[in-house]
């Protein structure tokens, strides 16, 4: 894979492409994007069919090995690596080890070993044993074995020891990278994690560029454990940290954001100068119901909030899109009404057709994203979704949360949690069966 | 002078020389459905994950919705508002609806069943409902299936007593009269009556016969697939079959395992319904010829071929039996991917018999079904003695 920079704009914030990858060699992707968080290796929720109804180029998957650990006999026998064993040869793979989301236990650490969650238990990495998984899964780009899931607030001892594990592990990772002969095509990333303590982090940052001459980037990481308290971060700490951690690496440096992060952080951190961003946030919003609604036109102000609630009984009767002229297949097709329905009763198609939406959706933010930058006019659009994300969080904090909690991994004996509305006794009586 | 509309029209294009299987065309309001033909169940307005182009690609023609549950949720004031279920859903093709009778008996412990309808407690907030013939039918013309089920008087079918069976095989000729009244949308619905009698010929005999002087567009075989034995259900199918008249198509409800759709195709009947597909893909089974194909076991880890390499769907084009190892019973789109391939057999299993009705083969093809079903040679006594009631003689393998 090739990482080159076309344009960068007023402030930090950069155009790029990556290029020259192995399985799809005409395929480019536009920076700044975000890649699409998969799950046991498909895109949560949708099939290859219908991912390829959603995006008709090839995409950038997020693969964490802590779902995908699982496949390491079956790629053993296919020896095509996980893009093809997880039938989407076509696509760009980046793994990881952990999706920081995932709601599993935090800590249980050993010297130079990171706990992995599968289904079937804990399994502890070692560096050699990340990268014996790699040379099998081949991915594209290769996120080094991080201890990265550290919230800002954590104490100087466990942010300590992150660096440290951190580190050491990064050693065997660029070693067994150079000597690999399977993941010479592959681009390898470090992780820079310790932002919760400057001095740490800095020190976490020379360390990792000492390897700069095999390393292709850095994915920061280290910003949150995943938690939602965690997440409520005051935008400036964050802007620093992005700020501080972009202008401490090189510039031809690919530069990767771990976690779910909103909108108003994805787009300050834009503007320091990242690249590549965990597309997990809109698979958590269908996992709640939800539905993202940016307006991204700068010149029009909208009293809507960008986020809806699909489950809300105001939707119960609305037969129009989501989202008024949106272009994708949920919303061309399908109302409000409809997806209030599934939702209700709890059918699969809700967080099929909801994803398809917030997939779409969450593409056309970096869309827009990339249009500004290039026509220098960024901080209008940055200031534009901040906006709308603030409104939103304001009118949140004064009704109470129903729909937190809700869990990344779910499965399909784990339901969405939908607030129950007295209306559906009143349709029973009334025109029903009375 | 312009035409009049019908709901239903069926057109028998072949029949078999040796059993009752016929294959046929049956124009309804919103497509034309070739038999015989499986129905996959969507229960509420949606067919477990699919999205309704999915089910198009799989040639699906006709599925079906629940109408207890429709009415419940999302309820007749919003189905009627969004124009019926076919606009509500995104499903241009044909639908069909059962009463929402089956379901008060089997899902509602408390139903109490008078000669004005069904009374149960509402799961919701307990309150008593009154479910009627006009009332099923009533709900049943928002939901606006192409066709659509008389209310019937149903009975669990390894029930023993006979005044219970015979009162509510007559109730149920009744109730057809009172649902026929009922039915505002006769040009673009067709009510099916449905055959009952449960295990008992006389009373089937007597109930087909009644229904057959309605005017009615086709008929439905009920009371059957609730745990009887086989060989106490196919005689009742074949006595059902074997009244009603050739000219109107006739569907058995409930029925969807493909050693049944097989003996039923040749015992004469032209459609079937059954959860089972989608239900069980749930579960991680794979439907193949020889039987059912459980991908969580350890034996799949690294097997790379596709569940059935002569199947055409996209999970068999895309998907190892390795991978789908892997995910079946943790992520949804295991779920989704064995459902199309599901359903894709079901599709595909009806293709093959009505291309071997249409081209005279359909002994044959039920000969080398069964030999590829049991392939160790033990058929099981009542396919054997159903077949060869309509004349196909098997040979062991």
């Amino acid at each position: 894979m090739r990482f080159a920079i076309k344009q960068v704009g007023v402030g930090s914030e950069r155009l790029g492409h990556l290029t020259e990858f192995v399985r799809s060699p005409n395929c480019a992707i536009e920076t700044p994007t975000a890649a699409l968080m998969t799950q046991g290796g498909s895109v949560v929720h949708l099939t290859a069919e219908v991912l390829a109804k959603v995006f008709t180029n090839p995409q950038l998957l997020l693969m964490p090995l802590s779902n995908t650990i699982k496949f390491e006999q079956g790629i053993k026998a296919q020896g095509e690596g996980i893009a093809k064993f997880a039938g989407l040869p076509q696509h760009i793979v980046c793994s990881t080890v952990n999706n920081i989301n995932e709601n599993t236990p935090l800590g249980h650490f050993e010297m130079d070993k990171v706990p992995v969650w599968s289904n079937n238990g804990k399994k502890m990495i070692t560096a050699d044993r990340y990268m014996d998984l790699m040379e099998l899964f081949k991915p594209d780009i290769v996120l080094a074995i991080a201890d990265g899931r550290v919230s800002l607030s954590e104490g100087h001892k466990r942010i300590t020891k992150s660096v440290d594990r951190t580190c050491n592990m990064l050693n065997t990772c660029v070693n067994r990278f150079k000597e690999s002969t399977h993941l010479q095509k592959s681009s390898l990333i470090g992780v820079v994690v310790g932002a919760g303590n400057p001095r740490k982090c800095e020190a976490c940052i020379k360390q990792v560029l000492q390897h700069k001459d095999v390393i292709s980037g850095i994915a920061i990481s280290g910003l949150t454990d995943g938690t939602e308290d965690s997440y409520n971060v005051p935008m400036e700490k964050l802007e620093e940290i992005f700020q501080r951690v972009s202008d401490a690496i090189p510039k031809d440096f690919l530069r990767i954001v771990e976690g779910s992060w909103n909108p108003a952080v994805i787009v300050a951190a834009i503007q320091a100068g990242f690249d590549i961003f965990d597309g997990s946030y809109p698979l958590k919003l269908t996992n709640a119901g939800l539905a993202l609604a940016l307006k991204f036109d700068v010149n029009k102000k909208s009293e809507e909030l960008c986020i809806m609630d699909m489950s809300d009984i105001r939707y119960k009767e609305s037969f129009e899109p989501i989202l008024a002229g949106c272009e994708c297949l949920t919303c061309k097709k399908y109302t409000r009404a409809y997806v209030r329905h599934l939702l209700n009763t709890r059918e699969m198609l809700a967080s099929v057709l909801l994803n398809i939406h917030n997939l779409h959706h969450f593409d056309q933010l970096f869309y827009h994203a990339r249009m500004h930058i290039t026509a220098t006019t960024y901080r209008v659009f940055k200031e534009h979704i901040t906006k709308q994300y603030e409104i939103y969080r304001n009118n949140q904090e004064n009704i109470p949360k129903e729909t937190e909690g809700v869990q990344e991994n779910d499965t399909p004996i784990k339901k969405i949690k939908v607030r129950e509305d007295s209306d559906v006794n009143k349709i029973n009586n009334s025109s029903s069966y009375s | 002078m312009t035409p009049k509309v019908v709901a239903l029209s069926f057109t028998v294009g072949a029949e078999c020389k040796t059993s009752r299987a016929r294959a046929g065309i049956m124009k309804l309001p919103h497509y034309e459905v070739k038999t015989p033909v499986f129905m996959p169940v969507g229960t509420q307005g949606t067919m477990k994950g699919l999205l309704p182009e999915q089910l198009e690609s799989l040639d699906c023609e006709i599925i079906l919705g629940n109408t207890y549950h429709l009415g419940n949720r999302p309820g007749t004031v919003i189905l009627k508002k969004a124009g019926g279920l076919h606009k509500f859903m995104g499903w241009n093709r044909a639908l069909l609806t059962d009463s929402g009778g089956f379901q008060m008996v089997s899902l509602l412990k408390l139903a109490e069943i008078t000669e004005e309808g069904v009374k149960f407690r509402s799961p919701y907030d307990d309150s008593e409902i009154m479910l009627t013939p006009e009332k099923s039918i009533e709900i049943q013309n928002c939901i606006g299936a192409d066709i659509i089920m008389q209310l019937d008087d149903v009975v669990q079918t390894t029930f023993q007593d006979y005044n219970r069976i015979k009162e509510a095989t007559e109730r149920t000729s009744r109730w057809l009269d009172r649902c026929l009244r009922a039915h505002n949308s006769p040009n673009e619905q067709s009510i099916f009556p449905i055959v009952q009698g449960l295990l008992n010929d006389k009373l089937r005999e007597q109930s087909a016969k009644d229904h057959l002087t309605k005017d009615v567009n086709g008929f439905a075989i009920g009371g059957l697939s609730g745990g009887e034995a086989k060989d106490d259900f196919w005689p009742m199918v074949s006595l059902s079959t074997g009244i009603l008249d050739r000219n109107r198509p006739r569907y058995l409800m409930g029925v969807g395992v493909a050693i049944d759709l097989v003996v039923c195709v040749a015992l004469g009947v032209d459609m079937f319904d059954c959860v089972f597909p989608t239900r069980t893909a749930r579960f991680g089974c794979a439907l193949i010829n020889s039987g059912q194909m459980n991908l969580k076991h350890k034996k799949y880890e690294t097997d790379l071929q596709p569940i059935d390499k002569d199947c055409s769907c996209s999970t068999c084009k895309n998907y190892t039996r390795a991978y789908l190892h892997c995910i079946v019973t943790v992520e949804t789109v295991a779920c989704h991917l064995i459902s199309v391939h599901n359903i894709a057999y079901q599709m595909n299993l009806m293709k093959t018999m009505r291309k071997n009705i249409e081209e005279g083969t359909f002994p044959q093809f039920v000969q080398g079904f069964i030999n590829e079903a049991f392939p160790n040679g033990h058929i099981p006594s009542w396919v054997v003695n159903s077949l060869s009631s309509v004349g196909i003689n098997l040979e062991k393998s």
